[in-house]
């Protein structure tokens, strides 16, 4: 069953077109990878179908619903360029704030549970600002798994990060596809991105090329079109 | 019920990062001196004038003190794009709101608290503390509409490169009845003009009423892109 559908999406900026007729859907416990140069509309994309911007054309449906932005925001769980932590807490104050808005029991084990997951729980009394961009990130997916949602979108989770910090991310998001739950991707990554994908998507210039199963989609495919391109990405 | 809970959730967020990143209160504690100290030499005054500049001088330091400290919350919850941990949760955009407006409001309030009595030591001017119960009205209504736009208004402005530049031209126009109201009803407090401030005060509470009504509105609109 299709957790969430888009028909004909598109965004206009003003006079700029950052998206055009997308259709696309992600499934239950699917993960769709989307690949695209700088400035092809990742981004807008992954903002559209996590309800944080709303399209200006087309329709977004969820569990075959047209739903309202702000139905779907609590279904997912959107992790963008920012780590949406805040920076003067503590790695336990971040979590026992984000239990609070969800009324999870933030006394019990499941905030070490995830903080141990995630590598995190003898960091755990130190303000966020001390952690590095890669701790921030699992940091940022232990929050994920605490709240449980539905579907994560993350829009370029490995941008910043060191070749040992990107597979430890890595990793997390395995965890969270064996768990069965959606994961939609944003990178030009193609390495890490085709690895997490069952479905591949390019987009260019605000344009869906293809959206296709990874069987049917070689991996050196991503590569030449990246280099058709341009982009040198290797 | 689960509206305060969420409102009050972030209320106590707010309060630990205070604690921890001090930018906001201890900020606006820093200024409001500065402000006291400045009117103290540049003014002339004495007991007395006193009674005639206070309410004046007070409202001057509490707007431009109060749009600073706000400016640094929202900040806060801009920084890393924090807010969306509250955007993606099941907290409403109203409660959401609420909670920053209840934390601006605690900040806004020990800030005048603190003013209020530096003032009556700077300027030898100790019966104001013995009106805190009839200017305590004031100060709410007050207060209160400050936090309800300066909320709203510091989100957005925050959300732009020059937004904190920005802010106070947004800002000071939208709260000009309630500065007001607030100069107007403190100073017949004061002074013991005839009438009372009660006209004042309905003024106040409408205008409160109004932002709040407006804000709840547009606010969901501001933490969406």
């Amino acid at each position: 069953m299709n957790i969430i559908e888009l028909r004909g999406v598109g965004k206009q900026y003003h006079s700029k077109t950052a998206l055009s007729g997308i259709d696309m859907s992600i499934g239950e416990g699917d993960s769709v990878t989307v690949f695209g140069p700088n400035g092809a509309g990742k981004t807008t994309l992954l903002k559209i179908i996590s309800g944080l911007m709303q399209a200006t054309r087309g329709k977004t449906f969820y569990n075959n619903k047209v739903y309202s932005e702000s139905d779907i925001k609590k279904e997912v769980f959107y992790l963008g360029h920012k780590t949406a932590l805040y920076n003067a807490l503590t790695v336990q104050e971040n979590m026992n704030f984000i239990c609070r808005l969800f009324s999870l029991d933030h006394r019990g084990k499941s905030i070490e549970n995830a903080l141990r997951d995630h590598g995190l729980w003898e960091r755990r009394m130190d303000p966020v600002n001390e952690l590095s961009q890669g701790m921030k990130k699992r940091l940022a997916l232990a929050k994920g798994f605490i709240t449980n949602p539905e579907v994560f979108i993350l829009d370029e989770p490995f941008t910043g990060l060191d070749l040992g910090w990107r597979s430890s991310v890595l990793s997390k998001i395995k965890n969270i596809r064996k768990r069965g739950k959606s994961v939609v991707i944003s990178t030009h990554l193609v390495e890490e991105g085709y690895a997490l994908a069952d479905r591949v998507a390019f987009l260019h210039k605000g344009k869906l090329l293809f959206i296709k199963k990874k069987e049917e989609a070689e991996i050196g495919e991503i590569y030449s079109l990246f280099d058709s391109l341009g982009e040198n990405i290797r | 019920m689960k509206f305060m809970h969420d409102a009050v959730s972030i209320l106590r967020k707010d309060i630990l990062l205070e604690i921890r990143g001090k930018e906001s209160l201890s900020l606006m504690l820093f200024l409001s001196l500065l402000f006291l100290v400045i009117f103290n030499f540049a003014l002339d005054i004495d007991k007395e004038n006193v009674s005639l500049l206070a309410s004046g001088i007070l409202w001057v330091i509490f707007s431009f003190t109060g749009i600073l400290g706000m400016g640094r919350t929202s900040m806060s919850e801009r920084d890393e794009e924090a807010y969306l941990s509250i955007v993606f949760s099941p907290v409403s955009a109203e409660s959401f709101y609420a909670g920053k407006v209840l934390s601006n409001l605690l900040f806004l309030l020990l800030m005048e608290a603190f003013t209020l009595v530096f003032f009556a030591v700077l300027f030898d001017f100790e019966k104001i503390i013995g009106m805190l119960p009839q200017l305590l009205p004031v100060l709410l209504l007050g207060t209160l509409g400050f936090a309800l736009v300066g909320t709203l208004f510091s989100f957005l402005a925050t959300a732009s490169r020059y937004g904190e530049v920005l802010l106070p031209f947004l800002y000071l126009p939208v709260v000009v009845p309630v500065i007001l109201g607030g100069v107007s009803s403190m100073d017949i407090i004061l002074n013991g003009k005839p009438g009372g401030p009660g006209r004042w005060l309905q003024i106040m509470a409408v205008f409160d009423m109004l932002y709040l009504s407006i804000s709840l509105l547009l606010f969901r609109y501001i933490i969406e892109d």
